[in-house]
């Protein structure tokens, strides 16, 4: 069920709204992509990486003679040699420091302890195998409650005097007062203990690089898997520059080719990197790196791991009053989030959701522990998914509380369409939306009344059956640079377009596609805007010597954001024809208007030009006085975020005996504002709802007591294949973003995000008569079968 | 982890704890032990390939007697590695029954696995230890009843 857009161009132009065939696919069903580990350079060396068996420890000493006696390998680089060049230390993209190679104390399992550098991936590997550190347990913190006790030892003493705690910020936002007052004052109050546990994207390629310094031309060229390649370049130059490296951002260049999944893994910066541009520096060589799984499991940047203690307060009727949430953020031994500047917690504080209520108040407070960087991404980046799991969980236990239908419980607090633009009690301005026709069309898709009258009959014969719903509010599109920036750069986004005197076209943007089919999607925003046939239009990003500057695409941002810079620029050239189609039909460009394509005279409609006579004109007879050629660039700065919806509902069946969970169906409806292309938001749709499937059901990174991660291998690491992965019911509505040029709101984690509150509340809702109130996620077979044999119901 | 258990070995006391404090002796008996280097009377290193499940590590390990009471109690602390994992162990056994035998002896070890086997292998890391420890025991019992 969908409400349509009707296409304002024809499918051969294939603007907005046309199923376009992605323009990358032929490549890609061909086996023809390039990842990154099929980039191979004459005279390369490979790099691989010593790790730390311990979560913390001193490093006595390390010995990497036996290592350099191996045939093939030619160097090893420990910390003491970078402490050397200060490359020791790096920034994270939070402004907190990390490690490229511990001095004297190792801080998590996995971390890298040493560099052996050889002529094949081989010998590397056997001389990581051959370099002895000699280690010195330390004591080790994994849970961030312990690590915030008054007697925990200082993780990172490095911080300064004023900083010898584990603590690293508090944030808040809302007005803790009258939260108080609300929750006070309310007839009716709920409190509810909820973990967002730790997940890791296990994007298929993992990362890696290739570093190419040629020290003839004093130029870097570093081949990688980046979602933000700029980004990377000025974090290079900086760290080079402050270890005195001729290494310039000038002569930087960040090339990334096919990426075989992002979902925010690929935005930091990594040791590897660090390490295998130093090594080609020292070498004069290229040096590759790429991660195995186990490294890419254990050792890069984790998401969620979110304590979160919520309150919420209504009156009898179930009307929402108040919202007070207390947050433990675990975020491993440094802060390496990429969350803009002034937000620590990225946009948790849109934990209001989609409900309309006065008082709100939230706090985080992040916290060191002996684990990898954490807080980072997985298809969500500014902590949408843990506010969204909040408020979903404690609406459905709400409307348990009080006996209330929790869709009838979401009807009655929606925001309604006529109060957008709608003002948070935390501060964020909803663009639009039309939350009960969402969860309406959800409804009436899976015949909700229906289910309900279902589910009563089987719990008489006491099967369990459970019905869940989301009805979620993204935000994404960061961001407006009053506000928004990371590491100080704003995060603006962009797109240059040039238009070739044969009316064919080059478009380069600034963020990077790593699935998205942004060589499709933004095509068909030119199409639509210039007329021109999506065919005759390419696009160019993730080399930052010749696209402009971007912040790259993570948190949704790319259409928001760069797709935004590509309509405007495609307006700056419409503008320009307007003029060279005046001169060509001798005619005022006042008197001109645009339609299909052309520039035709008002009220004479046989006097027009096409885009491409313009374009061609543009460099052949160009009106005395103008500038030849028709280019354009935009730099966009969004002037708010916008505010994808969505409404979710998720029917479950439990097995008695096992506990296992089987999602019987899901129904998505999203509303995306406008659809560029309806195939490739449905296909976004699907992979983001298999994503939010999986932690709910299956995906968890454990740590024991010693700080070993116990998920190192897919064996652990439970991903869905598309044998578990259910059949995905969509639909959509369009309610347009007002500010956006294009109406368009993202749609890139709105899946991610709104399925695991609806899968986790079905689950519930199936075990509420039993006296279950909440289980975290994600929901495995032992646990459900735990609490089944607690209440009797399993043997 | 903590592993303990109680052996019965048909052999003199003297003869049994002579056997087991001689780290030549004692490591001939440990399953995958490649080497035994003695550094001096109170320490020496094992080199020994250990396999748990599907991985196998070798693994370079530093002894130490921490406490020798002749003839009945001993405490030895382990550590060392293997590339990405490290393990760091305490044992402690206690000799009694008669001079001329049969020897009991109590055991303990508490074993701490850091790093990738700890990861990978902990769900194999039980069996592992009691097969390998169940080995050691026949083969000191074959060495000195025999």
């Amino acid at each position: 069920m969908t409400i349509e857009m009707e296409p304002q161009t024809t499918p051969e132009v294939g603007g907005m709204g046309h199923s376009v065939k992605r323009k990358e696919d032929p490549r890609f069903i061909q086996g023809q992509g390039e990842y990154i580990d099929d980039v191979n350079l004459p005279g390369q060396l490979w790099l691989d990486i010593v790790r730390s068996p311990y979560a913390h420890a001193k490093i006595r000493s390390i010995d990497a003679s036996e290592a350099l006696k191996i045939p093939g390998v030619a160097a090893v680089i420990t910390g003491k040699d970078l402490e050397g060049y200060k490359l020791h230390w790096m920034p994270t993209l939070a402004g907190d420091m990390q490690m490229v190679l511990p001095v004297d104390t190792v801080m998590y399992q996995a971390q890298e302890v040493a560099a052996v550098i050889a002529t094949s991936r081989y010998a590397a590997a056997d001389g990581v195998a051959a370099v002895y550190v000699d280690y010195e347990p330390l004591p080790v913190i994994v849970d961030p409650f312990e690590a915030l006790k008054p007697d925990a030892i200082v993780l990172r003493p490095d911080k300064g005097p004023d900083k010898q705690t584990n603590h690293i910020w508090h944030w808040e936002s809302g007005d803790e007062a009258k939260a108080d007052a609300a929750l006070a004052a309310a007839d009716v109050t709920i409190s509810q203990d909820i973990y967002i546990p730790r997940i890791h994207v296990a994007s298929i390629e993992t990362c890696g690089c290739v570093a190419d310094w040629d020290p003839v031309r004093e130029q870097l060229t570093l081949h990688m898997t980046s979602q933000a390649p700029h980004a990377i370049r000025t974090v290079l130059a900086l760290v080079a520059g402050g270890a005195g490296l001729p290494i310039y951002e000038h002569n930087i260049r960040v090339k990334t080719h096919d990426i075989g999944g992002g979902f925010g893994g690929k935005v930091p910066v990594y040791p590897g990197y660090v390490l295998a541009v130093a090594a080609s520096f020292l070498t004069g060589k290229p040096v590759k790196w790429i991660e195995d799984r186990s490294e890419n499991l254990q050792a890069d940047s984790f998401a969620r791991d979110y304590h979160i203690h919520a309150e919420m307060g209504a009156t009898k009727e179930g009307k929402i009053t108040g919202l007070k949430v207390k947050t433990i953020a675990d975020h491993g031994y440094t802060d390496a989030a990429a969350d803009p500047s002034k937000f620590p917690a990225g946009l948790f504080n849109v934990i209001t959701g989609s409900y309309d209520f006065d008082n709100a108040f939230v706090e985080v407070d992040g916290v060191y522990t002996n684990k990898p960087p954490g807080g980072v991404a997985y298809r969500c980046s500014f902590r949408v998914t843990e506010a969204v799991h909040a408020i979903e969980r404690m609406v459905d236990i709400l409307a348990h509380d009080i006996g209330k239908d929790p869709a009838q419980l979401r009807m009655e607090n929606f925001i309604q369409p006529e109060q957008f633009p709608y003002t948070t009690p935390t501060g964020w301005e909803y663009d639009s939306g039309n939350y009960g026709a969402a969860l309406t069309m959800a409804m009436e898709m899976i015949d909700y009344e229906g289910l309900r009258k279902e589910q009563a009959e089987k719990r008489e014969r006491g099967e369990l059956m459970g019905i869940g719903i989301s009805s979620f509010t993204e935000i994404v599109g960061a961001g407006p640079s009053h506000t928004f920036d990371i590491l100080g750069i704003k995060m603006f986004d962009s797109c240059e377009i040039r238009v070739h005197p044969t009316g064919k076209v080059l478009a380069r943007i600034g963020v990077q596609t790593q699935g998205q089919g942004h060589e499709t999607t933004f095509a068909q925003i030119i199409a639509e805007e210039l007329g021109f046939p999506v065919s005759d239009i390419k696009i160019e990003y993730g080399d930052t010597d010749t696209a402009p500057y971007g912040l790259g695409t993570y948190a949704s941002r790319s259409t928001p954001v760069a797709g935004a810079a590509t309509a405007i620029a495609a307006r700056k050239i419409k503008e320009k024809a307007r003029h060279l189609a005046a001169h060509l039909l001798e005619a005022s460009a006042d008197d001109l208007e645009w339609t299909n394509g052309k520039w035709s005279v008002k009220g004479s409609p046989d006097r027009f030009k096409t885009i491409q006579e313009i374009a061609f004109a543009a460099y052949t007879n160009h009106p005395q006085g103008m500038e030849a050629g028709l280019e354009a660039v935009d730099y966009y700065d969004p002037p708010n975020l916008t505010f994808p919806f969505g409404s979710y509902i998720c029917v479950v069946d439990i097995d008695k005996g096992t506990g296992q969970v089987t999602v019987r169906r899901f129904v998505a409806v999203d509303d995306c504002g406008n659809i560029i292309n309806p195939m490739i938001v449905d296909g976004q749709i699907h992979g983001g709802l298999t994503m939010g499937f999986a932690p709910a059901l299956y995906e968890e990174i454990t740590y024991d007591e010693r700080g070993n991660n116990l998920a190192g291998t897919f064996m652990d690491y439970l991903l869905p294949t598309a044998m578990e992965t259910p059949a995905w019911e969509t639909g959509k509505t369009i309610t347009p973003s007002p500010h956006h040029p294009i109406g368009a709101k993202g749609v890139g984690e709105s899946a991610t995000v709104g399925a695991p509150p609806a899968i986790a509340n079905a689950v519930v809702d199936a075990l509420w008569h039993l006296g279950v109130r909440n289980i975290d996620i994600p929901m495995t077979p032992q646990k459900v079968w735990k609490i089944l044999h607690e209440k009797g119901v399993a043997p | 982890m903590l592993f303990s258990g109680t052996v019965q070995i048909d052999a003199p006391r003297a003869r049994t704890w002579a056997f087991l404090i001689d780290p030549d002796k004692v490591s001939s008996c440990g399953p995958g032990v490649e080497s035994v280097e003695i550094i001096d009377a109170a320490n020496f290193k094992v080199r020994a390939k250990v396999g748990v499940g599907f991985i196998s590590a070798k693994f370079v390990v530093n002894m130490t007697f921490a406490e020798l009471t002749a003839p009945d109690k001993a405490v030895i602390k382990a550590s060392g590695q293997a590339p990405g994992s490290a393990v760091d162990a305490v044992g402690s056994m206690l000799l009694s029954g008669p001079p001329e035998g049969p020897t009991t002896m109590d055991w303990s070890a508490e074993v701490d696995i850091s790093g990738s086997l700890a990861g990978v292998g902990a769900r194999l890391m039980e069996g592992t230890a009691n097969k390998i420890v169940g080995q050691t025991f026949d083969c000191i019992k074959a060495k000195l009843e025999g």
